[in-house]
């Protein structure tokens, strides 16, 4: 497989769900060296700000949504000794309780599996052109979270 | 005539369009875009003017300063979608 292939299959931005098992074992198969891996799962939830939320559609701007995680899941192999990185992001409507984000970092061993972890969620809310608009009782917002 | 692509509530404030076709002279930068766009909604315009919404041009952020030219994808981009940090979280320990 080429290694723009690879980059298709290890950062996607979809309307379907992900199956959790089904990507870490994508990750896992990458290296027999792998014995830790970490993961962070970004999950719907019903009150924002104070205001309860009834379901949320993620709006993306195609293209540079996954240029940009492409840029992350590039550089976390780089600054991080890890074997593998996996994004994927949901876009579209998505229900309470749902699955949004998954990150999947697997290394030789934990310390760098949980850092590249964490630092690839930090920065791929920094950098990356999604929106969030949440659906409320009272009406719909765009959410800020970032000053 | 240049296409800007609006995200977010910038589209809210553009009647629900998903993007805007603007008429765009030779030697244009993305200032001249901003000004069109502002002429047409100034509400957006002063968002963009106070640094709330980003311009980017062919999938990079861009300036001012930067050179727009017939093909260039441009979109204006308001505030990602960054979650919220938890209180806890800045506690230190």
């Amino acid at each position: 497989m080429s290694a723009t292939d690879q980059n298709d299959l290890f950062v996607r931005v979809q309307r379907e769900d992900f199956s959790v098992d089904a990507e870490i074992n994508r990750v896992r198969s990458r290296s027999k060296r792998i014995g830790g891996i970490s993961i962070f799962l970004g999950t719907a939830r019903d009150h924002s700000k104070g205001r309860e939320v009834d379901s949320i559609t993620f709006e993306h701007y195609e293209g540079m949504a996954q240029k940009k995680l492409r840029e992350i899941r590039e550089r976390a192999l780089k600054d991080f000794d890890i074997l593998e990185l996996l994004i994927v992001h949901r876009h579209g409507e998505i229900t309470i309780g749902e699955n949004i984000v998954l990150i999947v970092a697997g290394a030789e061993h934990r310390a760098d599996a949980f850092r590249a972890c964490k630092w690839a969620i930090d920065e791929l809310k920094q950098i990356t052109p999604i929106w969030k608009l949440e659906h409320t009782p009272t009406g719909e917002v765009w959410v800020e979270e970032h000053p | 005539m240049i296409t800007v692509k609006l995200f977010g509530m910038t589209k809210s404030l553009a009647d629900n369009q998903s993007s805007l076709i603007l008429a765009l002279g030779k030697n244009q930068s993305v200032k001249n875009v901003i000004d069109l766009v502002n002429k047409r909604y100034p509400k957006i315009g002063e968002l963009i003017y106070n640094k709330k919404v980003l311009v980017s041009v062919n999938q990079e952020i861009a300036h001012e300063d930067t050179k727009v030219q017939e093909g260039d994808e441009i979109a204006l981009l308001p505030p990602f979608a960054g979650g919220t940090v938890s209180r806890k979280a800045q506690v230190p320990r």
